[in-house]
């Protein structure tokens, strides 16, 4: 997959004004409803859709960000629809609130492609989203191969109020059960790094040795190591997150802070191929899920091994 | 103080009841718990000031994120030294907060009406100026493709230990300050006004205090407290966080008024945020080695803020 | 009330104290700042509990405070039945609430409370009590913030309410009011009921005696002024060094205002020589919630650093020369009584050594002996060639201490009198 990382407001300007289109072939508008630019991931996805449309000159992308605020996503995507663009692809911020928008859509003949979150019903195009207990499910077995048995694990939580901390928590239980591998202490980060390292911590007082760690994300594993580094402690343990942004946990990979990062998909360029298949009368499925990469010092520089 | 100190202790005991299999007793758990409380102690400091003139900061958490974002764009990605980075920092900092200020001076906008501007607006100028993303060691090289330098040398200064690794220099930089504002507060003129404005604005005015001027810098010194905070939290997560400080003005707030700094004004000193400040350090420590969840956390701190009120409460006239 | 004794901390603030309230009677309270008055005022209205002593009788008491407690947002009907409005399923009616107020009070009932004059604003708080069914209203110091139209308008009020059987307890320091409305007067000092009699059987220096514990011979100190060059001039009237000017007028007719405008940039002011003591004390004149000695030391700073060593020993000093009865220089300011607080808001200008002192109703609400020694503080100050404004609403006091009386009227000054030549009569006609 193609990655590219820049602002994103530089991105739209790029992509409003940069694409030369060949002399009478169809332009295609296409609206993209984030619901919230705040957070990290949510800008790779943009950039992700963003940079697999500028391949196509024939794509014009309209991006709008909702910043949190489920109304203002519904009325994002209204907007969409009443400018009568080509398609929409949606991330929506809930599923409930978005179904009535995203269906209304769909019946004015719009292709409409969701990304990430589901919504409830069938009336979209297809949905496109990685699923968070495969990956964490892939985080245990990598550790329980990495780890004897009877091993001490540090589990840095998300938020466990939150579907993809829930998910993230149990797929990696089931991934590390009746391995042995013992969970002796867990606490909720609230995905924030400052957080993380004063969890990890209190690990540190608490646990006299620390095999792994594993963080929901990976801002939360470089939290646990500057906590470790600090203790001296940071070679004693296997540090292991989620997402695999390449500004983040790629980099964390390739600057030997993390042993592993393994990939949370955006399904940016996913959605813009499902678009222009659509777009050129060819059948989609309903559902694609999304596969996942692992990287690790081993294979980071060649892009990351695809996870079965 | 002799009130703060028993919300202190009550907490300490609440520590030696719950050890966690003895964490409790080691040291680096206390070094620990002070490192951790001392960034939100050094805006506590400044909130101190505000407060104690009647008025209140809610933008010191955006001035927290939008600092460090600063801090980490001069000394990352401009390689700029730390005799230039951290005066440039303090002066945004200050800005901001002087800016705030003006706005309850001058137009005499209810402070939390001016501040909550000042906060929403930070935040804003932070994620501008950073892009909305990280400003990590990973450097972006425009293609897609990142290339990565170092952690700089200052940042690591900043997040070391001195006395045998037992006691971090953040908490370091918060003691000193707590000192200084302290200082400020119990001799200089400039600390008394602020008494005198939050005690009865109007009879300081009419005793010819400069009632402007020293509210003005209340405010500046909040901004520049926040930007010492700022400075602390991106050497501390290696990088500029745009969204750093989130909610952290609140925490402050809380530290303050658990010293026993009245939200009225005219009341309050240094020595009860520090006792605060230990307050709430040790007793997110504690929650944090027992790994309580973070649901039961949220009720605790919650009970406890209106307990140590509680206790602080005196008679008024 | 039987035997009421209150103490706060090692304080023994009352002790013992007997008072009978009987219906139709106006039952003066008095006694100096720091008596107790206030304490066995709380007791009776129930927000104080006694340590000692029991209340006979069941009597509904309603109390006047100096701050009023009205709703200033609020229309003068709605204060007046404020949680017991009349209502008409379930909603209250306007036109109801209106008609009722008028059977209580005869001010517009659809005014709003806080555009009100001062006085009109008690009438209302009086009212309120009275449709209550108060049996005692208790008034403290109600005219301190009247005009003299006002207090008349006021004591006609309150024949009225004897008229209706209610027993109604007064405080007040003002001499001349004691003699026109009290039927039975009780004198408070250190917490103890010294004397309790029928007003005729108490003549005013008996009073005096009984209120301060010793003699006091005469009201005002009397002074031989030593005029000197013109310290100010306005368009009117000019104020020499060592002379005391009086301004006179009725509430709202500038003096007041005349004060504030020569005080308008107040470090600018001080630098020149000029000192204003605020007619309210407690929101413009102290920070209650700072020590006395800080509010000693506040005004006039001299350098940007704070020396606490010379700050005590200076407030150790001024509390000297005033007399201040403070049980610590280190207590806030607003546990001081009335008198005590005046001086400290006094004492912050002493060190500024003003040439031109602007005093705007420097004994409100203080007792005998403290009005006593801030006569004597302004004609110590005339005497070492300090201009001095008075403004007072007591008229007395005014043709006593004054070379010059100054008369306004709606913002005007309407005359000018020499201390020979006013009396009350004439300041009262100029005056309205």
């Amino acid at each position: 997959m193609h990655r590219i990382f820049l602002p994103v407001l530089i991105l739209i300007l790029a992509g409003c004004s940069g694409s030369s289109k060949p002399e009478g072939a169809k332009t295609f508008t296409i609206g993209m409803s984030q619901c919230n630019l705040g957070e990290p991931w949510r800008v790779q996805m943009n950039a992700d859709i963003d940079a697999a449309a500028k391949k196509h000159s024939n794509l014009k992308m309209v991006f709008k960000d909702a910043q949190n605020d489920t109304l203002k996503q519904r009325a994002h995507i209204e907007e969409l629809v009443s400018a009568s663009v080509d398609a929409i692809i949606v991330s929506p911020k809930e599923s409930q609130p978005l179904t009535e928008p995203i269906a209304k859509a769909y019946q004015a003949k719009i292709p409409v492609i969701v990304l990430d979150r589901a919504v409830q019903g069938d009336q979209f195009t297809c949905f496109i989203g990685a699923d968070n207990k495969k990956i964490g499910k892939a985080a245990g077995e990598w550790l329980r191969k990495k780890l004897g048995p009877k091993a001490t694990v540090v589990e840095l939580k998300g938020l466990m109020t939150s579907i993809p901390g829930q998910d993230r928590n149990q797929g990696f239980r089931s991934g590390i059960e009746g391995s042995g591998l013992n969970v002796a202490f867990e606490a909720d980060m609230k995905w924030l790094e400052p957080d993380a390292r004063k969890e990890m911590e209190s690990a540190l007082a608490r646990l006299s040795k620390i095999d792994a760690v594993y963080a929901h994300n990976d801002p939360g594993a470089h939290g646990a190591w500057l906590a470790a580094k600090a203790a001296n402690r940071e070679r004693e343990m296997l540090f292991i997150g989620i997402d695999a942004l390449p500004h983040e946990g790629i980099a964390y990979v390739k600057q030997g802070i993390l042993n592993a990062t393994f990939q949370y998909p955006t399904g940016g360029a996913e959605a813009i191929d499902t678009v222009l298949k659509v777009l050129s009368g060819q059948q989609v499925p309903k559902t694609i899920v999304l596969g996942s990469r692992v990287y690790t010092a081993d294979n980071v520089e060649q892009g990351g091994e695809a996870l079965p | 103080m002799l009130r703060a100190a028993i919300a202190l202790l009550i907490v300490i005991l609440l520590g030696l009841a719950f050890h966690a299999d003895g964490a409790f007793y080691k040291i680096g758990t206390h070094r620990d718990a002070l490192r951790q409380a001392s960034v939100y102690g050094i805006l506590a400091c400044g909130m101190t000031m505000v407060i104690i003139t009647g008025g209140i900061d809610l933008a010191a958490g955006s001035i927290l994120g939008f600092t460090a974002v600063c801090f980490s764009m001069m000394s990352i990605w401009w390689s700029w030294p730390p005799w230039m980075s951290v005066p440039a920092s303090l002066a945004i900092g200050a800005i901001c907060g002087g800016i705030s200020g003006s706005l309850v001076v001058w137009p005499r906008l209810q402070p939390f009406i001016a501040t909550l501007a000042m906060m929403v607006f930070a935040r804003g100028l932070a994620k501008t100026v950073s892009g909305g993303v990280k400003v990590s060691t990973a450097l972006p090289n425009g293609d897609g493709t990142f290339r990565y330098v170092q952690v700089p040398e200052f940042f690591r200064f900043i997040d070391s230990r001195i006395l045998g690794g037992n006691l971090s220099m953040v908490t370091v930089i918060f003691l000193l300050i707590a000192g200084l504002g302290g200082v400020l507060l119990a001799r200089h003129i400039w600390g008394r006004d602020l008494y005198a404005i939050g005690g009865n604005e109007e009879a300081a005015r009419l005793s010819g205090l400069p009632v402007k001027r020293s509210k003005l810098l209340a405010y500046v010194a909040c901004g520049f407290c926040a930007a010492v905070a700022g400075i602390c939290q991106a050497a501390q997560e290696q990088q500029g966080d745009p969204e750093a400080g989130g909610g952290y003005e609140l925490s402050a707030i809380a530290i303050v008024v658990i010293g026993g700094t009245n939200l009225m004004g005219g009341r309050g000193h240094m020595g009860l945020t520090l006792l605060g400040t230990m307050t709430i350090g040790y007793l997110e420590k504690i929650l944090s080695i027992n790994a309580v969840p973070e649901a039961g956390r949220l009720m605790l701190t919650g009970v406890i803020l209106v307990a140590a009120v509680l206790t602080q409460r005196r008679r008024r006239f | 009330m039987r035997r009421i004794s209150k103490r706060f901390g090692a304080a023994e603030v009352l002790r013992q104290v007997d008072l009978d309230i009987y219906a139709g009677e106006v039952h003066l309270l008095a006694g100096e700042n720091g008596a107790g008055k206030s304490t066995l005022i709380r007791i009776l209205a129930g927000t104080l509990s006694a340590d000692e002593g029991r209340i006979e009788g069941s009597a509904d008491v309603a109390v006047i405070y100096q701050e009023l407690s009205l709703v200033p947002t609020m229309t003068v009907a709605e204060n007046l039945f404020l949680g017991r409005m009349p209502r008409r399923w379930g909603f209250i009616s306007p036109s109801e609430l209106a008609a009722k107020a008028k059977e209580w009070i005869d001010i517009d009932p659809h005014a709003i409370v806080g555009s009100l004059p001062i006085g009109m604003q008690q009438r209302v708080e009086i009212a309120k009590a009275a449709s209550r069914n108060a049996k005692v209203i208790v008034m403290d110091e109600p005219t301190s913030a009247l005009t003299a139209v006002e207090v008349e308008q006021l004591f006609t009020l309150i024949a009225t309410l004897k008229q209706r059987g209610c027993g109604i307890v007064y405080i007040t320091h003002k001499m001349e009011e004691i003699e026109r409305i009290a039927d039975r007067i009780t004198v408070l000092r250190d917490g103890q009921a010294v004397a309790s009699r029928p007003a005729p059987q108490l003549p005013r220096a008996e009073l005096i005696r009984l209120m301060v514990g010793r003699e006091v011979n005469e009201q005002f100190p009397s002074r031989t002024p030593a005029i000197g060059s013109e310290r100010l001039r306005l368009k009117d009237f000019t104020v020499h060094a060592g002379e005391i000017v009086g301004l006179a007028g009725l509430q709202g007719a500038g003096a007041s205002q005349l004060l504030l405008d020569l005080f308008q940039d107040p470090p600018k002011a001080i630098s020149e020589g000029v000192a204003l003591l605020t007619s309210d004390r407690k929101t413009t004149g102290l920070v209650l919630s700072m020590s006395v000695t800080a509010n000693c030391v506040m005004a006039g700073a001299t350098s940007s650093w704070r020396n606490p060593a010379a700050e005590r020993a200076e407030a150790q000093s001024l509390a000297e020369m005033l007399r201040l009865r403070a049980a610590s220089l280190d207590m806030d300011a607003g546990e001081l009584s009335g008198g005590n607080q005046q001086k400290v808001a006094l004492a912050k200008w002493i060190r500024t050594k003003p040439t031109l002192l602007l005093l705007d109703e420097p004994t409100r609400g203080i007792d005998v002996g403290a009005k006593q020694e801030i006569y004597q503080l302004m004609n110590e100050w005339s005497r070492q060639g300090v201009a001095i404004l008075l403004i007072s609403t007591e008229l007395p006091e005014l043709l006593a201490m004054s070379d010059r009386i100054v008369v306004m009227r709606r913002g005007q000054v309407s005359a000018v009198f020499s201390h020979a030549e006013a009396t009350p009569e004439k300041v009262m006609e100029a005056a309205c």
